[in-house]
């Protein structure tokens, strides 16, 4: 083999990113990450919860450095329309504990330690650099990659593309499933809206480093998603996510759909009085596993958004935990196929076997048809009125009329709502095979 | 001075210069903080090293700096003055291709006098002798006054040429530099073999810095200076404030009609009757300077600058 | 409904910071626009960066621009918005997010 100037060479440095280095790096590999934006982190946006467990292999202890705004104790999912909710709340002690749950983080602050810990660890980071294109043999096989600097190829034995959701090299190499469009992905807009540690905890029942993770559905008017709020020390992160598909289809801006949220009665109590500190935007990757690439090619692997790693399943809205997984594995699997001289596609299989040994793949296949469900048009425009119609009439007292069954309520909601009941048993059945 | 020390407003203050090996060039740059927020309750400090930078006229400056060491085959040494986050300024230098790396230890925010003190004492002890150029910034990120290059030429005896909207290099033998002046008027001054400059943003974009050029940055020396205690035989600021102009006693206008009478008040058809043309030696030339504008009005005979700061 | 005032778009748009680079980033062919009747961009975009013109054209602004990607990925002409990611070290920094 010729003379390269890395072994590998990453591209993003996110959370898929600086594993995939860390772990490089950590066995002993020259590793090259290389990042678009001034500093690792600062074109990175996310709701606003990590569930960093997996970070225990490489980085032991990593609660005691991470930095963290706040560990969630308590979960929230409430299910609205435009004058009702209904909430399911969790709490946990034992989530503000080592080694913890749910944490909530600014993402300028989280990669940038992250990709500090890969550098720590030996990888070269240079920031301000944007990957342009990959470099490839006469047999498509990658072996480097184009920057948008002077003299900006670099060689390397492997390329591990973390670039993220709009991935233009996963695309450039014809990894992308040709059915992925709009439909697979949403927008994610958020305001961090700044309010004093005290109000934020009086407001949401919360204490010291504790903190609230509250996920809406029926919040986003005819463009299917959802809405959530999260804390953050002096600061809460209020959004909405949108599908895509149906945005462009109808007459209402991301932030009319966000003031809106913010408008709702359940809502206005939480975030009155603040000042909008920053609004950002970003797309997810929605589809699950249906969307999700092929994972290697000749000299190359994807991570992360990039490959589509993205777990949006309702009661579970995950993606930085299957980036830093992703990330980790694929950068196990890279120095495997190094080790055995054999970075083909073939001698690359390890990252999916690894990926369908885990919880990456396995929670996305168990989970494929979920995200299709919860971003569907029934449980999105029809099943919220329906529940909340259903609990008014349970809870309210309508004397001297006496208390109806709670079978009639929700047979007569059912037919209120227009709901056959061939489409509820089919989303039961297919819950229950996702969830269950 | 005065403007530079009241904005500091908790801002981490660095600076930085390039100079060349046997004759120098000196670019007085500072790299800002540019924190949205303050530190949060958590402890995180947005006003890192991941938001700042330096002005486009220390960009310019340096990209400056790296025309005049090639066209001079100099080496080109960057200055920067301030904690640990300056090293960031230093090794975008280095990568854009600046030679030698060197940091002033300060922690705190400084005058300009001192700034330009502390970059005078490194210069000596690099060997001040072989300093040719200086090329500096008109203006920092957080706009400071300026007068960083001032000092630095009347610290090191050199001659100067400041707020430069356009540089002739030609071989970097003479260098022409071209001035803005009062009323669309320009200045053109020829610097022989040596001189401060400072130049405005608008003069040169800095070349984007190689890939090789990165990486080799970062494993770049950067050397450490301590600096010397700064010296008081300068006139200093005592106060800082937002710049008012004095308010000025005016007889009644006289006039047939009220334009008349705002033409009298505010000679706004007339063309300014002040200005003089002398030949002095610089004492004489500031002495001459502050006389006029005291008559003229524009300062009060107290509170306008010493007659014997620093000019050449 | 508000008990606070909301935010005009400009303002909230200056919370956020852009190291703009001179280099447009996004463009537009603006053919394709005014045969298109649905024009997702305008109303999809997150930062309002493409605006209709009378005559059933589009201007667009690169600068204030967040690179999610969402204005290609609705848009209903193969081809009519290219998009890729502005030069290195310039866009969006993104701080509290």
């Amino acid at each position: 083999m010729s003379e390269t100037d890395f072994d590998v060479v990453v591209v993003g440095a996110g959370p898929a990113g600086s594993c995939a280095a860390l772990s490089l790096a950590k066995a002993g590999h020259s590793v090259l990450l290389v990042e678009r934006g001034p500093f690792a982190g600062s074109k990175n946006m996310y709701g606003g919860v990590v569930y960093p467990r997996i970070l225990d292999a490489l980085i032991p202890n990593w609660w005691e450095e991470a930095p963290i705004q706040r560990w969630v104790t308590r979960r929230q999912t409430m299910v609205m329309t435009p004058t009702q909710s209904l909430t399911i709340d969790y709490r946990s002690d034992t989530w503000a504990k080592p080694p913890y749950n749910g944490a909530t983080a600014y993402r300028p602050d989280f990669d940038f330690w992250l990709a500090g810990k890969a550098e720590a660890a030996g990888a070269q980071l240079i920031c301000s650099t944007t990957v342009t294109g990959l470099l490839r043999d006469g047999h498509g096989r990658t072996i480097g990659v184009r920057t948008d600097r002077p003299d900006g190829d670099i060689t390397a034995r492997l390329v591990i593309a973390c670039d993220g959701v709009n991935s233009f090299l996963a695309k450039e190499a014809g990894l992308y499933r040709r059915d992925v469009d709009a439909n697979s992905f949403t927008l994610g807009v958020k305001e961090t809206i700044a309010l004093p540690t005290d109000v934020i905890n009086e407001r949401f029942g919360v204490r010291g480093r504790e903190g609230a993770d509250i996920e809406i559905i029926g919040c986003t008017g005819d463009v299917n998603g959802g809405g959530f709020i999260y804390t953050n020390l002096d600061t809460i992160g209020v959004g909405v996510v949108l599908k895509l598909s149906k945005l462009g289809a109808q007459r209402q801006r991301p932030e009319e759909i966000i003031a809106n949220l913010k408008a709702h009665p359940s809502v206005a109590p939480l975030v009155e009085g603040g000042e909008v500190k920053e609004y950002s935007a970003h797309l997810i990757p929605e589809a699950g596993y249906d969307m999700i690439p092929t994972l290697a090619g000749d000299g190359l692997l994807i991570a992360g958004d990039a490959a589509g790693l993205c777990l949006a399943a309702g009661i579970w809205l995950e993606g930085v935990n299957f980036a830093l997984a992703s990330g980790m594995y694929a950068g196990d699997a890279a120095a495997d196929a190094l080790r055995s001289d054999d970075t083909s596609a073939a001698g690359l299989a390890g990252y999916r076997q690894r990926l369908e040994r885990t919880f990456v793949l396995k929670d996305h296949a168990k989970l494929r048809h979920i995200p299709h469900l919860v971003l569907g048009d029934r449980l999105q425009q029809e099943y919220p009125q329906m529940v909340a119609n259903i609990v008014e009439r349970m809870f309210r007292v309508d004397n001297p009329r006496p208390k109806p069954g709670i079978r009639r309520i929700l047979t007569q909601e059912r037919r209120h709502a227009g709901i056959r009941w061939r489409d509820l048993a089919k989303d039961t059945w297919t819950a229950m095979r996702g969830f269950g | 001075m005065a403007a530079t020390a009241s904005s500091s407003g908790g801002h981490e203050r660095l600076r930085t210069g390039a100079r060349a090996v046997r004759a120098v060039i000196v670019t007085c740059q500072k790299w800002v903080a540019l924190g949205a927020a303050d530190a949060d309750s958590a402890g995180h400090n947005a006003a890192d090293q991941r938001f700042g930078g330096t002005s486009a006229a220390d960009q310019a400056a340096l990209e400056w700096a790296l025309r005049l060491g090639a066209a001079r085959s100099e080496a080109v040494t960057v200055i920067a003055l301030g904690p640990d986050e300056a090293s960031k300024a230093l090794r975008d230098a280095a990568a854009a291709g600046a030679d030698r790396l060197l940091r002033v230890d300060s922690s705190t925010s400084i005058d300009s006098v001192d700034v330009a003190a502390a970059i005078t004492s490194a210069l000596q002890s690099l060997g001040a002798a072989d300093v040719s150029f200086i090329v500096c910034g008109d203006y920092s990120l957080d706009r400071g006054s300026g007068s960083v290059p001032a000092f630095l030429a009347a610290m090191l005896g050199m001659a100067m040429a400041l707020g430069a909207v356009g540089i002739d290099l030609a071989d970097g033998t003479d260098v022409e530099v071209l001035r803005r002046l009062d009323g669309g008027r320009r200045e053109r001054l020829r610097l022989h073999d040596s001189g401060v400059i400072s130049v405005e943003g608008s003069t040169a974009t800095l070349r984007r810095a190689s890939l090789s050029g990165v990486l080799a940055s970062k494993a770049k020396q950067i050397e450490m200076h301590t600096p010397t205690r700064s010296i008081d035989h300068v006139a200093r600021a005592t106060t800082m404030s937002t710049y008012r102009p004095r308010a000025r006693q005016l007889a009644p206008p006289v006039g047939g009609n009220p334009l008349a009478r705002l033409h009298a008040l505010t000679s706004a058809t007339h063309r300014s009757t002040h200005g003089e043309t002398v030949v002095l030696d610089p004492q004489m030339a500031a002495r001459r300077i502050v006389e006029a504008l005291t008559v003229w009005g524009y300062l009060d005979g107290e509170s306008g600058p010493a007659a014997d700061a620093p000019t050449r | 409904m508000n008990r606070w005032p909301e935010i005009s778009f400009e303002d909230r748009m200056s919370t956020v910071h852009f190291d703009v680079h001179e280099r447009a980033h996004i463009t537009v062919d603006g053919d394709s626009c005014h045969g298109c009747t649905t024009k997702a961009c305008v109303v999809a975009c997150p930062a309002n960066l493409f605006v209709p013109t009378s005559d059933g054209g589009i201007v667009f602004n690169y600068e204030q621009c967040f690179e999610c990607g969402t204005c290609y990925m609705v848009c209903n002409v193969e081809g009519a918005i290219t998009w890729t990611y502005p030069d290195g070290g310039h866009g969006v920094v993104f701080r509290r997010t």
